[in-house]
């Protein structure tokens, strides 16, 4: 172990998610019709004004960051404005920071422009939004916006139609496992395929979520494997959930009860079983009336623990409903 | 202080610019009336007018355009611009430079045109009002409309922009000298004061003669609460009245939002009280597709690059409402929000297709489903996969396949509808805990979410057992949405009055306020009370029956507060 973090004691300290941040737009994963349309902008410049939206851990900020270097290269710090939600970004701030930053004089290859990139803008108030609103328009030939945002409904609709809308979607299964092998082979970590499923299992299509497990488990345990990585991250253990969906299905209600007290005894709240029953649930391969009521029944058992009704009763009174779906349905 | 050194520097850049500038203009003209290299001119000038320490006072008229008098061809307009085709965004290129070119509906541009020429025609007798509110959503073309217009009629465009402010911060460090703090809306306030009584200012165009000129003005300055609100209202009363100067007030409709946010409604308030105290109104319909694919045809050098060749047909698919075909290959990435790839989604549900043949090789592990249970595998994917590549909120979903439904059920199929209607009330219930809500970042909530989603989806899928053949449908847009929106906007506007009203007795349920608190305010003839007539009875009716959700809507009332509160108070 001192040997290893000897090694690369420089980076030591930085968080995978940070060290492996891609910083070219072609070596974003996933989302290939977007990507490839950023490559367009970063070979050509002249980018339009973006509005990039996707849910969280799906590549926005790093293609936004990665096009920008590669529009503005050696330029990039004086030619590049970057506020998120860290930053205070009130309406003073967009009349004042970023029109100054619009105003202001850069020298610029052809084709290239400044860029304002404006992370997590959904948070941003509708009055700052507003008042973004013509200095985009006004200053459109020297300055360009970024904007991301994980839902981009809250982007009011002016400045919608001000950008072109690029949408991310959650990366598949065999994207993250692309990406973690290449982590995986870079720091040398030792690992069982098993391992990394899990990891996959808990990143849910967000690959931040995935390298973040992945270092915690490895420098955690130094090892990854099924038990290591649901002992850090502290889920339910998807395949103690999935055996009680199975019992149920086959009938052995008892056997299903018995598996969900041991979740319980362990500790996990209601609300985390019940997360990771719904994800089983949906990707368990069952009948197409099975599948709608069991969702029904967890979506409205997950309600009720939202009011406050989090028992372990309540619990087996959810596998208890789902036996009586299975009964209804069953051919006699 | 920053500040001042950064506006001395722009100002010496400007210098470096103007020369440049005037030498285009020489030589071609400039159509177009926002560029800042032709508003660069008018910004100097006024800037040189009020100098460097008077910098709160910088109250700019920007003659947008000194050259619309001249008349142009567009062989040289485009022999012009080609030099910096890299440079500008299509929007700005392509801008529409004649009255033919303008995709606005011609009777409307008519319409707007014959208004300014009343006003313009020297010597007529004094119309009773001289503003025009042009209203539209979001890109329909408004400011184009006018520009054009006005270069049309040879008048100039002079317009309100808005200074940069001082910040709070910065008063603060300087407060005490000379620069005072002024927001936004005050600075507003007396520009149009100004404008109303002395008219524009005359010494910003000497030499040449006078020629006409059109006020408009763009960027309404926002408003937080309701005495701001009141204020504009008031001041923009006064301009209907007494300006002499025909103006035009651009407003942005918000319609198709399904967001209950203030500020849309409140600029759709200050429109109602824009055209009570007289003002003329024109409403430009949204784009229709014939006009933009004209427009795209015009522009033959349009495709060449990134995104419009793949939006146009989308694009056009969406403004006509028609459901998207099936076959349709890959998920759309560019394009307005949540419209396009939403009705993807919703013809892949509501169409409901399924393999043929038998289903008995699809029961797993030995388990037999009895035959009204059993369905024919789907041929699409997995319908959670669908919902997440279409991007869009599980509450429009519900509400469309709502609306839809039924249109694509057979005509015999009455179980099938009862099955469709319990699972959709079943999404809808889930559904209710979270709307309104501000956020829904928490883990919790998406859960919540998706399981609704999946519901509202799923048991469409299964309800419709004997789906017809598939046939032309529209797709309408639900009536629902419009319900919840409606209904919501009210409960956040009971609550702002809450807040203010009961510090003291914070307990007040809601149904309290509707029936007792809010009547009594009516029967007194309060001013506070008074700007809610309207509003009274439908909210009190509202809240009899969502009584069970009030607590909850208090504390996403409490959110809303909080993130609507700014650091500067207007």
């Amino acid at each position: 172990m001192a040997s290893s973090s000897s090694s690369n004691s420089a980076n030591y300290d930085v968080p995978w998610v940070e060290k492996y941040r891609p910083s070219k737009v072609v070596d974003i994963v996933g989302n290939e019709d977007a990507v490839s349309r950023l490559q367009v902008i970063a070979r050509d410049g002249n980018m339009p004004n973006l509005i990039l939206s996707g849910p969280p851990g799906t590549g926005k900020t790093t293609s936004i960051l990665a096009l920008a270097h590669e529009l503005l290269g050696p330029n990039y710090r004086e030619a590049v404005l970057e506020l998120n939600a860290s930053d205070d970004r009130g309406i003073d701030v967009v009349r004042n920071k970023i029109k100054m930053f619009a105003q202001k004089k850069v020298t610029l290859p052809p084709g290239r422009h400044k860029v304002v990139i404006l992370d997590e803008a959904d948070s941003m108030t509708s009055g700052a939004q507003q008042a973004l609103r013509r200095t985009m328009e006004i200053y459109s030939n020297s300055t360009r916006f970024a904007l991301a945002c994980n839902t981009s409904a809250k982007i009011i609709e002016p400045i919608q139609s001000r950008c072109a809308i690029v949408r991310f979607s959650r990366l598949s299964d065999q994207e993250i496992l692309g990406r973690l092998m290449v982590v995986v082979q870079a720091e040398k970590v030792p690992y069982v395929p098993e391992g990394l499923e899990a990891i996959i299992f808990t990143a849910d299509g967000d690959m931040r979520q995935g390298l973040n497990n992945l270092q915690a488990t490895y420098s955690g345990f130094q090892f990854v494997n099924q038990a290591n990585v649901f002992k850090v991250c502290d889920q339910p253990h998807p395949l103690h959930v999935k055996n009680m969906v199975r019992n149920v299905i086959e009938g052995n209600f008892d056997e299903a009860c018995s598996g969900l007290k041991q979740l319980y005894d362990l500790g996990y709240s209601p609300t985390d079983i019940i997360t990771t029953l719904f994800r089983i649930i949906k990707s368990y391969d069952m009948a197409e009336y099975l599948k709608l009521e069991f969702m029904k029944e967890t979506g409205f058992a997950h309600m009720r623990i939202c009011d406050g009704v989090g028992s372990y009763l309540q619990m087996c009174g959810l596998l208890a409903k789902f036996s009586l779906v299975r009964e209804t349905a069953k051919a006699p | 202080m920053p500040k001042r050194n950064s506006v001395i520097v722009l100002s010496s850049d400007e210098e470096q610019e103007t020369p440049k500038t005037r030498s285009y203009s020489s030589t071609r003209t400039k159509p177009k009336p926002k560029a800042s290299s032709s508003g660069s001119r008018g910004r100097k000038k006024a800037r040189v007018s009020s100098s460097g320490p008077r910098l709160s006072k910088l109250h700019e008229i920007n003659l947008f355009d000194d050259d619309f008098n001249e008349v142009f061809t567009r062989s040289k307009v485009f022999a012009g611009t080609q030099q910096n085709i890299a440079e500008e965004l299509w929007v700005d290129k392509y801008k529409p430079h004649s009255l033919e070119e303008l995709s606005v509906h011609k009777k409307k541009v008519e319409e707007v045109k014959t208004w300014f020429e009343e006003r313009l025609k020297p010597s007529k007798g004094v119309y009773r009002n001289n503003v025009l509110v042009v209203s539209g959503q979001a890109g329909v073309g408004k400011s184009a409309a006018i520009h054009v217009i006005a270069s049309h009629l040879g008048a100039m465009v002079c317009g309100w922009n808005t200074p940069t402010p001082v910040i709070w911060q910065e008063h603060l460090y300087n407060s005490g000298t000379a620069t005072k703090y002024t927001s936004k809306l005050d600075e507003f306030v007396s520009f149009v004061e100004r404008i109303r009584k002395y008219g524009l200012i005359p010494t910003s165009f000497t030499g040449e003669s006078k020629p006409s000129v059109i006020f408009l003005i763009d960027d309404l300055p926002m408003m937080h609460s309701k005495a701001a609100l009141g204020r504009l209202k008031d001041c923009l009363h006064l301009l209907v009245h007494t300006t002499q100067i025909p103006t035009a007030i651009l407003v942005t409709d918000y319609g198709n939002t399904d967001s209950a946010d203030y500020n849309a409604r409140s600029v759709e308030e200050l429109k109602i009280s824009l055209e009570r105290s007289g003002a003329c109104k024109v409403t430009f319909n949204p784009i229709t597709v014939n006009s933009i694919k004209k427009f795209f045809c015009v522009n033959p050098d349009q495709v060449h690059s990134l995104s419009l060749p793949t939006r146009t047909p989308h694009a056009l698919k969406e403004k006509s409402n028609k459901p998207v075909e099936l076959d349709d290959g890959s998920p759309l990435y560019f394009g307005r929000d949540e419209t396009v790839s939403l009705f993807h989604a919703l013809g892949k549900f509501l169409h409901n297709k399924r393999e043929t043949g038998v289903a008995a090789e699809y029961d797993q592990n030995g388990f037999l489903m009895q035959e009204i249970f059993s369905r024919l595998p789907l041929k699409m994917d997995v319908p959670e996969k669908i919902l997440s590549q279409s991007h869009v909120q599980p509450g429009p979903v519900a509400d469309f396949l709502h609306e839809n439904v039924l249109d694509f059920l057979n005509d015999e199929a009455v179980e099938d509808a009862w099955i469709l209607s319990s699972y959709l009330g079943d999404s809808d219930i889930l559904l209710a805990k979270l709307r309104g809500m501000l956020s829904s970042h928490n883990e919790a909530e998406s859960i919540l979410q998706s399981a609704a989603a999946s519901i509202a989806v799923r048991g469409v899928l299964f309800g419709n057992s004997q789906p017809i053949s598939s046939r032309w449908h529209a797709i309408r847009r639900p009536k629902l949405w419009q319900v919840q929106k409606e209904s919501s906007y009210h409960k956040n506007e009971m609550f702002r009055q809450r807040i203010p009203a009961c510090n003291q007795l914070s307990s007040y349920h809601m149904s309290v306020m509707a029936t007792e608190y809010m009547p009594m305010f009516k029967l007194l003839g309060n001013r506070v009370g008074s700007a809610y007539n309207e509003l009274d009875q439908e909210s009190a009716q509202n809240l009899d029956m969502e009584d069970f959700d009030t607590d909850k809507m208090s504390l996403d009332g409490e959110a809303m507060e909080i993130s609507d509160d700014d650091i500067e108070d207007w």
